[in-house]
């Protein structure tokens, strides 16, 4: 497709609240991108030019934040109400190969609709959730820079662009501890590996699999982010989207050690933005 | 005979006989509607109804007590802001009359500014207190049409080491009060998606029978788009729009104008229940209605509730008003139309639109599933009148109502004793670690994690810096509110209530001293401020003086700096029997960041550069945390002088640009020691310095202290110099934390540092 076709929707609902910055993401590569509520797709009363349906876009994007509160379960209350009016539709989009990506909240939307850890390349939304992203060990929100290490070696069509093994983007969750069923963690492990789903683990600042705080949530296998068997559904808890720029990172002097701090003007891109550029790189080929 | 009699309505409505009332049914009147009145206010209404020839009812009176209130009125505070803090206008201040302070970010954005306290709700509920706190301030921010992208929230609390058995009856533990608000805050700032990116917490004993939470917030707004805090014109439909109206915060403004006592858990119904999933698309619906232009003028519903926004709105704008209260949609049934008048149920808006834009603004607001109901119309004459299924049940003259009392207040300086003790008694090591743990200065990791500080993904300095691990507390946090444009909104909090006790003056001249530090240490000029003056009884003269004190001092470092003040909050009766609050006039400063790739941290960058102390460093210990770790007393608050400080505050900004400066702190609780010890412990570098006792501990104002490349030190000192002002190199970056007389290694001050104020939280 070309680049004017190209068409990212940034999914809405009460509650969530990281769409503008991810919008702002592709727009910082120069395609188009929107926030779209949910209603937009089946309510009645829209005004028709605000009306959309799925087919309009050429990527969705679920994005952080507590939609509808989350006050039963993070990601639950907006992804039954996309079962209700977008399942099919949905399915459809993800076998077809489109990218779908959900960051923070977008992970635990996609975790509760089946779509990941999505063994099953068939059926792209299985049934009822097969993971559970759960309450942090430390029982509290927690807001924090985390190391990842990319361990995906090319299935996840979202990290094709990275060039660095180890990256910095931050959390900010209460809910981010990457479960899966009691007894069968290590059949869930293998089924990953061996589908190349494992995208991101959190390390400490050495490049180490370390506990808290560097695992800021007391993930299953320090996982941070995975993809579904074919690729084009990515979810993480972190937020590449607070690190697409360097002055977003100037807190932390890790990150600035290897620059001369002196010297923060020039290329100002950080590797949150990689993340993006592959989507469009992906979809420039689609 | 009773003095309330049922009207002849299908509803309860009471008439209240107050024509033929003594003052001693006066004064039962005031007590038993829970109107907060004085006898004296109470007879301006009786003259005012006299005229009128009839009784008032008792919707007409609900909605004077909220008019009148300290809270809303300002009725003890008016006159002495008019006196000394007031009209420092400069050519970039766009307004200042409305909720919230209205400043020119560049040619096309302003930056709006809000401070408030939520000190009463929080001490009866910490959690939904301090959430609805941050509720309340997001709307002063939005109704002035400006997206909210930064919250600010500087908290008081008792010592945190209290045995429960000592507590006072009805007193919460400052543990418990503590994690209640921290989760509010957090629970509703982070679902709203506004970033908490600043603030401080404060532990001193005054603080256990009042904590306070202040909540202060900054939005962005393109100036042709700010909207007015008034009603647009006569025949402009009002809008009533946000969550529904219940019985919750009935009666809040009043309970905050009065002291708390063991009686005050009664009164929980005062608390308003905030639901920030409600807010969160108002937010978003409210900003759509204004970039589409369809507005003729906006004011959030806060203390007072519909009450106090109507009458505002419309005394403003010089119109009156009609409502239909049947309108407003409600929580639960049965609600007698003064509740549903007086309500302080959270996230409404009221905006007021053209006739021909009603269908538009409402479908925006469908489209986020927020209710909106048309609940009445503007009018000409400057009367407001209420209709209830039909019935006229209030008809006043807004001005009566709205423009309030005002008092000037009696003030006395209270009997003290100078007093100074202060001595080197050694035992530097010892002190300088019980320093570092103290909660006032240890590490906040356990609460400011629990905030998210960098949602809207615009956060450039975040309250945590450092190395990733070992981060400390910056000095301002820093936004970059535009898209194209490099410019950023630097942001601190500060006030040191240890040396406002003290000295209400010297105290609050420091907390503008500090306050100015921090913006410039961070690489911003200083723009202007807010405030947010808690204080106890004003009724009381030596309150009053703690007050008057506080504002001259603000007022004249305001001036003479110059930096306008754009917004404030005054709140009084932070006073149970059992003592007031210490003298808090907690200010919010704002900086212009010129280049945010141009921001500096507070940690050290790398070993074998050089360490320069900007500043004079005098005896002064007055408040200071070696007189409080150590119990010897002084009186000698540190002074300053706002000439002085805006002299080396531009100086040192135009350092920033001449010298290779890594990194800047400024110098302040435990003086130069902790200031040291923090720049250390955030980066793993250390250094090596010889300090005296003076130089170590002393807490004297206008003092930063720099790290340089050592080409540029000299060179940096000598620009100071040749500038007649103070600047001296007092050392290397190295290793371990060496003074000189004493050293101690990074982990060990580390660890005094990380604990102090976590092991009471777990």
């Amino acid at each position: 497709m070309e680049k004017d076709e190209i068409r990212i929707a940034v999914m809405r609902i009460e509650g969530t609240n990281c769409e503008d910055e991810s919008v702002k993401a592709f727009k910082a590569l120069g395609v188009y991108a929107e926030t779209v509520h949910l209603k937009q797709f089946y309510s009645d009363f829209i005004k028709e030019e605000e009306m959309r349906t799925i087919w309009d876009y050429s990527c969705i994007v679920f994005p952080g934040g507590f939609s509808a509160g989350d006050y039963v379960r993070a990601g639950v209350i907006f992804s039954a109400r996309l079962k209700s009016v977008l399942r099919k539709d949905l399915e459809e989009f993800i076998k077809e190969g489109y990218p779908v990506l959900g960051i923070c909240n977008g992970f635990q939307i996609l975790v509760e609709l089946g779509a990941l850890p999505g063994f099953d390349e068939d059926r792209p939304i299985a049934d009822k959730p097969e993971m559970a992203l759960s309450i942090n060990d430390s029982n509290r929100f927690e807001c924090r820079p985390t190391f990842l290490k990319h361990e995906n070696k090319g299935k996840c069509i979202f990290t094709r662009r990275l060039k660095r093994e180890i990256v910095v983007f931050p959390v900010a969750h209460a809910e981010g501890k990457v479960t899966f069923p009691m007894g069968r963690e290590e059949e869930y492990l293998n089924t990953l590996k061996e589908n190349d789903q494992i995208v991101f683990r959190y390390v400490d600042k050495d490049g180490n699999y370390a506990g808290y705080p560097w695992n800021p949530n007391g993930s299953y296998y320090n996982i941070a982010g995975i993809c579904n068997v074919k690729g084009n559904v990515f979810g993480l808890m972190p937020h590449p989207e607070r690190a697409i720029w360097k002055w977003q990172l100037y807190s932390d002097i890790d990150l600035l050690v290897e620059n001369d701090f002196w010297e923060l003007e020039g290329n100002n891109e950080a590797d949150g933005l990689a993340i993006f550029r592959s989507i469009v790189e992906y979809l420039l080929k689609f | 005979m009773s003095v309330y009699k049922r009207a002849n309505t299908p509803f309860e409505l009471y008439e209240i006989d107050i024509l033929n009332a003594d003052d001693e049914t006066l004064k039962r009147i005031s007590e038993e509607l829970g109107l907060n009145l004085s006898i004296n206010e109470m007879k301006i209404i009786q003259d005012y109804f006299k005229k009128k020839g009839r009784n008032p009812y008792d919707i007409e009176l609900q909605a004077l007590g909220q008019a009148w209130s300290e809270h809303c009125c300002y009725k003890s505070s008016k006159y002495y802001l008019k006196q000394y803090l007031f009209g420092i206008n400069s050519d970039y201040v766009i307004s200042t009359k409305d909720d919230a302070g209205v400043v020119e970010f560049d040619d096309e954005y302003a930056y709006v500014v809000a401070l408030e306290s939520h000190n009463h709700p929080s001490a009866i509920e910490p959690y939904g207190g301090a959430a609805t706190g941050i509720g309340g301030i997001l709307r002063d921010v939005l109704c002035m049409g400006a997206q909210p992208i930064a919250l600010i929230d500087p908290l008081f609390f008792g010592n945190l080491d209290i045995e429960h058995s000592t507590l006072p009856k009805g007193v919460k533990h400052p543990v418990y009060l503590l994690s209640g608000v921290v989760a509010g805050i957090r629970d509703y700032g982070n679902r709203v998606g506004i970033p908490t990116v600043a603030g401080m917490v404060f532990f001193d004993e005054s603080y256990l029978t009042n904590c306070l939470v202040n909540v202060g917030c900054v939005g962005i707004v393109k100036k042709e788009k700010v909207i007015p805090s008034k009603a647009g014109g006569e025949g402009d439909i009002f809008i009533l729009a946000g969550g529904a109206t219940g019985r919750d915060g009935i009666h809040g403004v009043t309970f905050a104008s009065a002291e708390l006592s063991e009686k005050s858990e009664e009164e929980r119904s005062a608390v308003q229940l905030g639901n920030p999933i409600m807010k969160e698309p108002l937010i978003h619906a409210c900003l759509e209605i204004v970039e589409s232009g369809l507005l003729t003028g906006m004011k959030d519903l806060g203390g007072g509730g519909l009450s106090c926004a109507v009458g505002e709105m419309a005394f403003s704008a010089g119109y009156g008003a009609e409502i239909w209260l049947e309108k407003v949609h409600l929580k639960e049934r049965n609600m007698k139309p003064w509740e549903i008048w007086v309500s302080e149920s959270q996230e409404r808006m009221l905006l007021t639109v053209k006739p021909k834009d009603v269908d538009d603004v409402l479908y925006i607001f469908k489209k986020w599933d927020v209710p909106a109901r048309v609940i009445g119309v503007v009018k000409g004459d400057k009367i407001l009148r209420v209709y209830y299924k039909g019935y006229l049940i209030y008809e006043m003259d807004i001005e009566f109502v709205t423009s309030g009392v005002e008092y000037c207040r009696v003030y006395k300086k209270p009997e003290t004793v100078e007093r100074e003790e202060i001595r080197d008694i050694g035992n530097y090591k010892k002190i300088l670690l019980k320093m570092l743990s103290h909660p006032n200065i240890a590490s906040k990791e356990w609460i400011i994690r629990q905030y998210d500080h960098e949602v809207r993904a615009s956060t450039v300095l975040k309250p945590l810096q450092g190395r990733i691990g070992r981060e400390g507390h910056g000095d301002s946090a820093v936004v970059k509110p535009v898209d194209d444009s490099w410019k950023g909104i630097a942001i601190t909090a500060d006030v040191n209530p240890w040396m406002t006790k003290i000295d209400p003056f010297w105290g609050s001249a420091s907390a503008f001293d500090e306050m100015v530090r921090n913006l410039v240490a961070v690489n911003s000029i200083p723009h202007s401020f807010a405030d947010c003056l808690n204080f106890g009884n004003p009724e009381k003269p030596e309150r009053m003086w703690e007050f008057v004190e506080s504002v001259r001092a603000i007022g004249w470092m305001a001036k003479n700096y110059p930096l306008p003040c754009v917004s404030g909050n005054v709140s009084f009766y932070n006073e149970s029997p059992y003592g007031s609050v210490a003298p808090t006039p907690t200010l919010m400063g704002i900086g212009i960041v010129e280049d945010i790739r141009r921001v500096i941290t507070m940690y050290f960058k790398k070993r074998g550069s050089a360490i320069v102390v900007i500043g004079e460093t005098n005896h002064e210990f007055g408040g200071s945390l070696y007189s409080v770790i150590t119990g010897l007393k002084s009186s000698n608050v540190p002074k300053t002088n706002p000439e002085k400080l805006k002299n080396y505050a531009s100086n040192l900004l135009d350092a920033f640009k001449r010298f290779k400066i890594y990194s800047c702190h400024d110098i302040s609780e435990g003086g130069l020691a902790v200031a040291l010890a923090e720049m250390a412990i955030s980066s793993n570098i250390g250094f090596d310095v010889n300090l005296s006792f003076v130089e170590l501990f002393s807490e004297s104002n206008t003092r930063w202290v720099v790290e340089v490349s050592k080409r540029d030190a000299n060179k940096l000192v000598e620009f100071f110099t040749d500038n007649s002002l103070k600047a001296k190199v007092i050392g290397f970056t190295d290793s371990e934390l060496n003074y000189g007389s004493f050293s101690i290694t990074i982990d060990e001050a580390e660890k005094s540092f990380k604990t102090g104020l976590s092991k009471y939280l777990g």
